[in-house]
């Protein structure tokens, strides 16, 4: 089902490919599958809505920059657009400090505090967890256990019945012993009154620097009301996603942000102490979309800087020389992994053999180093090479010949494809068009 | 409950409705002008019998725009409805029914509507409504009443719960117990949650406090030896119901997933229970899906209906594993479950108790 959707969308993406002019309905459809994914990403309906109408506006009415194809600039404004629905990550300082944790029942505050404590023990930061949770059984149990196992000491007391009881008395005598004061809390819903009454009462006694809500990658449209609501309680300064190790695209994440005004501090992907991370936007984005990294490819398109356009006319014809494919491994390194980028192109039926993605980047750039050592006329006939050559190119290079042969092999793989593509049907005019941005984007 | 859910499906019916009627309207007006040669056709009075049998064999626009003025019948058209139906999937979504059950029931909804005939005059109310109630009762199936099963199946009941990380699988365990000794049936529980630090203790506790006895092991112990264990204990000591905790796993974790599949070897469960959260949105359906197609699915319990509930994971839920929900849990006492009965939820949507 989801790749369906991530499927359609690149489908989308590759009817832009290729065009000069914004087509307005291929801008309807990309917008309409970037809808759905948003949407089935559990984002905020809303949201979604003001996006859509943003981009949409933006890709027909803004001159995409001089040099910039439709696709790129149309990815740009999606990216953009979705960076600043993203926020900024919310800011983690390596100090002193005192955090307050919060957020629904079961979103996982517990398992987040530890790894909080552990995140920031690896700092270098003496850090002490309190367990305000005097609700639920074992909450107390759950904490001290997974304390011990870092060697975190962990404040609390199971037979108490009141939170800020516990606060009142560990909080003054952790604050003096740590630097990192991590204040842990009973899972509650914003329509719990005496419970939110509870939190702004143990915000308020405890003066924290940071009160970090907790939000469950699964969350739905729900999260942006309940996000509203703690944030008009404590003033939400950090959004910590959890659980996104499962298959949750954690959209919810992002309504919470936009009713806090913050932004995501960690992510938390996994059910060991170790697993949670910094935020890292991109990777968000190229989760929400299933896709691939979208900025990545954004900011190739914007730096790939125009190569010697390869004579497209005359590969077509199969004059595809060495020299041809030195530029291209040259444009590929600025561009990133073949298959990636092929993806995105506008090929169609065309099937380029998986033996020619075969190349890593360490093999590329041996590769270039071996054309360095050809001469032109190598490079412009690579049928004179011969064995004397080989071991000379080898010798000069500084690798085996057996590379240098790897090369050429490489090489009649990559003509033979393209031959095989002016064999196969389609109109000639699309060929070329499907060469040109071949040679030109890749 | 449910209630924004409830407030917009009221709002949509009312924009349904007068689009049909705004339909109504237009509709007959145009006629004369486009059958031209039909000598006034508008003061006809609607009279059955006056259909002639060769009109009626020939459908031709001619036939049909006579019959549509005779009976003062509209045709609904898709255009009528494209906007009301275009806000109720807005409504769907927002609500958290996930996008390929939203698409469905709009499906569904617009293959009911288009191309109906309503008779001026009928209540275009009902038509609306009867077509959601019966797109959204197709979805929710029938329900399943646990205190029956539970009477008519052979003792000891085995009832495993199953689910992700954090969905409320402990305490609606707990919750479920208190439901079933209050209704005279004697529990026991196993601690099959060994991995999760504090779940053993979490369970003791509501147990000590319920008065059940809780079979389990050390922290860290095989959660199928556990559940073994208190499917033995519930036989020896003639008990109707065993009640088998599990850890939280994700769907995607494939050693997990083969624990509980050993689990269900190993206990041969009557019921599987799978516990989600009713605010949990689009992945809700992939898990729920996935956790039927590895290890079964009987039965649904939604938790934290309380927390203003959507109530679209209800729906997208059993729609997509065509399972009865059981029971929805509402708070954090023992006593906040509440079994779940398809046709009064749609009702209550709905707004009425027919």
């Amino acid at each position: 089902m989801l790749d369906n959707l991530s499927t359609s969308l690149k489908d989308a993406v590759k009817k832009l490919a290729g065009k000069t002019v914004i087509d307005r309905a291929a801008v309807d459809e990309l917008v309409r599958d970037l809808q759905r994914a948003l949407l089935q990403a559990d984002v905020n309906v809303k949201l979604v809505m003001q996006l859509s109408q943003a981009i949409k506006q933006r890709a027909l009415e803004e001159e995409p920059p001089k040099g910039m194809g439709a696709r790129e600039h149309v990815l740009r404004i999606v990216y953009q657009e979705l960076v600043r629905l993203m926020g900024t990550p919310g800011e983690v300082t390596l100090g002193p400090q005192t955090i307050l944790m919060a957020g629904l029942q079961g979103s996982g505050k517990t398992t987040t505090t530890a790894k909080l404590a552990r995140f920031f023990q690896r700092k270098g930061l003496r850090v002490g967890v309190i367990c305000a949770d005097t609700f639920r059984p074992g909450a107390y149990d759950q904490l001290k256990t997974l304390c011990d196992r870092i060697g975190v000491p962990c404040f609390g007391d199971p037979d108490e019945t009141d939170a800020l009881a516990i606060v009142r008395e560990g909080l003054p005598r952790f604050r003096k012993q740590y630097e990192v004061v991590i204040i842990d809390t009973q899972g509650r819903h914003a329509l719990e009154e005496h419970l939110i009454e509870e939190i702004v009462n143990i915000n308020r006694i405890s003066h924290a620097d940071h009160r970090w809500l907790v939000i469950d990658a699964a969350l739905g449209q729900q999260a942006s009301e309940q996000a509203r609501r703690f944030h008009e309680a404590i003033g939400i300064d950090g959004v910590l996603v959890t659980k996104m190790d499962g298959t949750a695209k954690g959209g919810g994440a992002l309504s919470a942000v936009a009713e806090t005004q913050s932004g995501i501090v960690f992510i938390g992907s996994g059910e060991t102490i170790e697993d949670l991370e910094r935020f890292n936007p991109d990777g968000f984005i190229s989760r929400l979309l299933g896709m691939g990294d979208l900025k990545a490819l954004v900011e190739r398109a914007e730096e790939a800087v125009s190569v010697e356009d390869i004579d497209v006319n005359a590969m077509l014809k199969g004059k595809f020389t060495l020299r041809d494919m030195y530029k291209q491994l040259e444009a590929l390194n600025k561009m990133g992994p073949l298959k990636q980028i092929m993806s995105m192109l506008p090929l169609g039926g065309m099937q380029i053999p998986d033996d020619a993605y075969d190349i890593t980047s360490t093999k590329m750039a041996r590769y270039k180093v071996i054309m360095d050592s050809m001469t032109p006329q190598e490079l412009d006939d690579p049928a004179i090479i011969g064995s004397s050559r080989v071991q000379r190119i080898a010798h000069g290079a500084g690798v085996a010949p057996e590379d240098v042969r790897d090369l050429i092999k490489y090489y009649k793989t990559m003509q033979r494809a393209l031959k095989g593509m002016r064999g196969m049907g389609g109109g000639k005019f699309n060929m070329q068009r499907m060469m040109k941005k071949f040679g030109r984007t890749p | 409950m449910f209630d924004s859910l409830k407030k917009k499906l009221q709002n949509v019916k009312t924009k349904f409705a007068s689009n049909i009627e705004e339909a109504a309207e237009a509709e007959p007006a145009p006629q004369p002008a486009e059958q031209p040669a039909e000598p006034q056709p508008l003061p006809a009075p609607p009279r059955e019998e006056e259909a002639p049998a060769e009109e009626r064999d020939k459908p031709t626009l001619f036939n049909k725009v006579k019959v549509l003025v005779r009976d003062r019948e509209i045709l609904l058209q898709e255009k009528d409805i494209e906007e009301p139906l275009f806000e109720l999937e807005m409504i769907l979504l927002e609500n958290d029914v996930a996008l390929p059950v939203t698409d469905e029931i709009i499906a569904r909804m617009r293959k009911d509507l288009v191309g109906r005939h309503k008779k001026i005059g009928s209540s275009v109310d009902d038509l609306v409504t009867s077509t959601l109630r019966s797109a959204l009762c197709g979805v929710l199936g029938e329900g399943l009443d646990l205190l029956d099963y539970v009477r008519e199946s052979e003792r000891p009941v085995k009832i495993l719960f199953t689910g992700v990380n954090g969905t409320g699988k402990t305490t609606t365990v707990a919750k479920v117990g208190h439901y079933l000794q209050k209704n005279g049936f004697s529990v026991v529980i196993g601690a099959g949650d060994t991995f999760r630090a504090g779940a053993i203790e979490q369970l003791r506790t509501h147990a000590d406090r319920l008065g059940i006895k809780v079979i389990h092991h050390q922290a860290g112990a095989d959660p199928s030896a556990v559940l073994f264990d208190a499917v033995q204990y519930a036989r020896a000591h003639s008990i109707d119901v065993v009640l088998a905790d599990t850890a939280g796993r994700f769907h995607n974790r494939a050693n997990l997933m083969n624990q509980l599949e050993k689990i269900r070897r190993v206990m041969k469960p009557d019921l599987v229970v799978y516990v989600d959260e009713a605010v949990a949105g689009n992945d809700a359906v992939i898990r729920a899906d996935e956790f039927n197609r590895t290890v079964g699915t009987d039965a649904v319990v939604l938790t934290k209906a309380d927390m203003d509930p959507k109530g679209g994971a209800a729906i997208s839920i059993a729609h997509t594993i065509g399972k009865p929900i059981l029971f929805l849990g509402t708070g954090q006492g023992y006593d906040d479950i509440l079994p779940f009965e398809p046709r009064v939820v749609v009702n209550e949507l709905l707004g009425d108790g027919t």
